[in-house]
């Protein structure tokens, strides 16, 4: 009966404790950028066929890694609140697609290259940076990822490749737009771009 | 290597339009014209825009620190877009104007941006090495690409970053990075000797742990405290800044390739030189072009990142102290 007072002790406290642990961000990052690979190198899925499977696939463990509202948001600044609460979602919605249209191509094309998880700085208690390294044939591609704890969550809000920050990128060009236009033509220019593609 | 700029060569941006020491001259006499030798952080790179942290009081403080440049440089006034400098109202809007300071400041990373006063030309040249890549560049690699094997596309890049020992070892003599020279200088007898005169990078292996070190002259002078100017997109050679551009001739000078006879060898060099690592890059411009809204903005803020954080990590690791960003000084 002791036994079983006991166990059941240890069962409510690893029942209640699992929630509460959130995984490191470099466990974090590992985790995804493993889900990926497996998509990618699934034997069943190869061909052209499936590419849309795939993709499909990768766009839900996106939206897991990623806290895509504060990535609009940052890649925005302090645009962001010149956008009406529909613009806002527009927007995050088209930056998506642009995004979605240039990087699944080039995630697909993946052809096992090596990927080394280095290690992980935190930046204050909520926010972090985790290093990883690509090697292609001729080249080792550093590629960071930092993140913000979220619910109890590490998501990411900024990749930073060779030392180029995507959200810092976009900003300047977000900027550029939007000191001399309206937001409604940026929307515009965003929507267009997403029809080319 | 950079990431950004299909048309350069890995460590010195190649220069294969510069086919005589004439065209050099030429070259330092331009940069004469448009250089300004302060030391500390160029006139140019100071954009009230992004150093205001939400009230006027922070662009003030700027024009205290910096008032004989903005004086001495109209030029960089003018670019400036009037509308950025005045403060914007909604601002206020953010709910907490400590986040929104956080998240400028953590993703821009103190990263200056840079002065564009030549933008017409810039753009002009950026279609014109944009239409090189498309038209000449990529055609021919990818011809190149079907002929000869990624192996030993890629002992051909190794053997040319081999060649270029003398521009990474002056640069970390400069910087006076000891440990950097020993490190290029134990790398380059390694792999001339048991590398087959560089073919093979076998000081990157595991066990001997040798990796490339990434110093240029450009960085060099830029850990010196020179700052990077205004932006110059060049012909053939890609974005750059009067740093960089005083870097690339100083490279041109250290690199062996350049004192091939006759002229024309050393150009043909050079020229298969850039076809080969285009060749190993194909579709990173594409993804690059395609992923931007507009770019030429996002290739010039590319360059500025990739540049900025080059410097900052070695001052880091030579002073412990970051570059003296001027949007620093007024956090």
């Amino acid at each position: 009966m002791k036994k079983h007072l006991i166990l059941t002790v240890i069962l409510a406290v690893l029942l209640v404790g699992v929630p509460a642990y959130a995984a490191t961000p470099l466990e974090t990052i590992k985790v995804n950028v493993n889900k990926v690979l497996e998509v990618l190198r699934d034997p069943s899925l190869k061909g052209e066929s499936t590419k849309e499977i795939k993709k499909e696939k990768l766009r839900a463990v996106y939206y897991k890694m990623f806290d895509e509202t504060e990535l609009s948001k940052r890649s925005l600044s302090r645009n962001w609140k010149k956008l009406t609460p529909a613009q806002q979602e527009e927007f995050v919605r088209l930056f998506h697609q642009i995004l979605e249209n240039t990087y699944a191509d080039r995630i697909l094309a993946y052809k096992n290259e090596k990927i080394s998880f280095d290690r992980e700085s935190l930046i204050t208690s909520k926010q972090a940076e985790v290093f990883t390294r690509f090697f292609t044939a001729s080249a080792e591609i550093p590629i960071n990822y930092r993140l913000l704890l979220v619910n109890g969550n590490w998501k990411v809000y900024d990749i930073v490749i060779e030392n180029v920050s995507l959200v810092q990128n976009y900003r300047t060009q977000f900027n550029d737009i939007l000191s001399k236009n309206p937001p409604e033509k940026l929307l515009e220019t965003l929507r267009k771009k997403v029809k080319q593609s | 290597m950079d990431p950004i700029v299909p048309l350069r060569g890995k460590h010195d941006q190649g220069v294969s339009a510069m086919k005589s020491r004439l065209s050099v001259i030429v070259l330092w006499l331009l940069l004469a014209c448009c250089m300004s030798f302060t030391t500390g952080p160029g006139p140019f790179s100071v954009n009230p825009a992004w150093a205001v942290t939400g009230d006027g009081t922070a662009l003030a403080e700027i024009e205290d620190i910096r008032p004989d440049e903005d004086a001495a440089e109209p030029a960089a006034q003018e670019n400036q877009p009037a509308e950025t400098l005045v403060d914007d109202p909604s601002e206020g809007d953010f709910e907490d104007e400590e986040e929104l300071a956080g998240l400028e400041q953590d993703n821009g990373n103190g990263v200056p941006p840079i002065a564009d006063p030549i933008e017409p030309f810039n753009r002009a040249m950026y279609q014109f090495n944009d239409k090189l890549y498309f038209w000449v560049l990529k055609p021919v690699a990818t011809g190149y690409n079907k002929v000869a094997p990624e192996r030993m596309r890629v002992c051909v890049k190794n053997f040319f970053t081999n060649l270029a020992f003398p521009i990474r070892f002056t640069s970390c003599l400069l910087q006076a990075d000891f440990t950097c020279t020993a490190q290029e200088t134990g790398r380059f007898f390694l792999n001339s000797i048991w590398g087959v005169a560089g073919l093979f990078d076998v000081a990157s292996q595991e066990g001997v742990n040798l990796p490339k070190q990434d110093a240029d002259l450009g960085q060099t002078f830029g850990v010196w405290g020179i700052g990077q100017g205004v932006y110059i997109v060049w012909p053939v050679l890609g974005p750059s800044s009067p740093r960089d551009t005083l870097g690339t001739v100083g490279e041109f000078f250290l690199y062996p390739v350049s004192y091939l006879n006759p002229w024309y060898a050393s150009s043909g060099v050079r020229t298969y030189e850039i076809i080969n690592d285009t060749s190993l890059r194909i579709g990173d411009y594409e993804a690059l072009k395609g992923a931007a809204i507009d770019p030429y903005i996002a290739i010039r803020d590319a360059y500025v990142q990739y540049r900025y954080k080059k410097i900052e990590k070695k001052r880091l690791k030579l002073f412990s102290a970051p570059a003296p960003a001027p949007a620093e000084s007024v956090k």
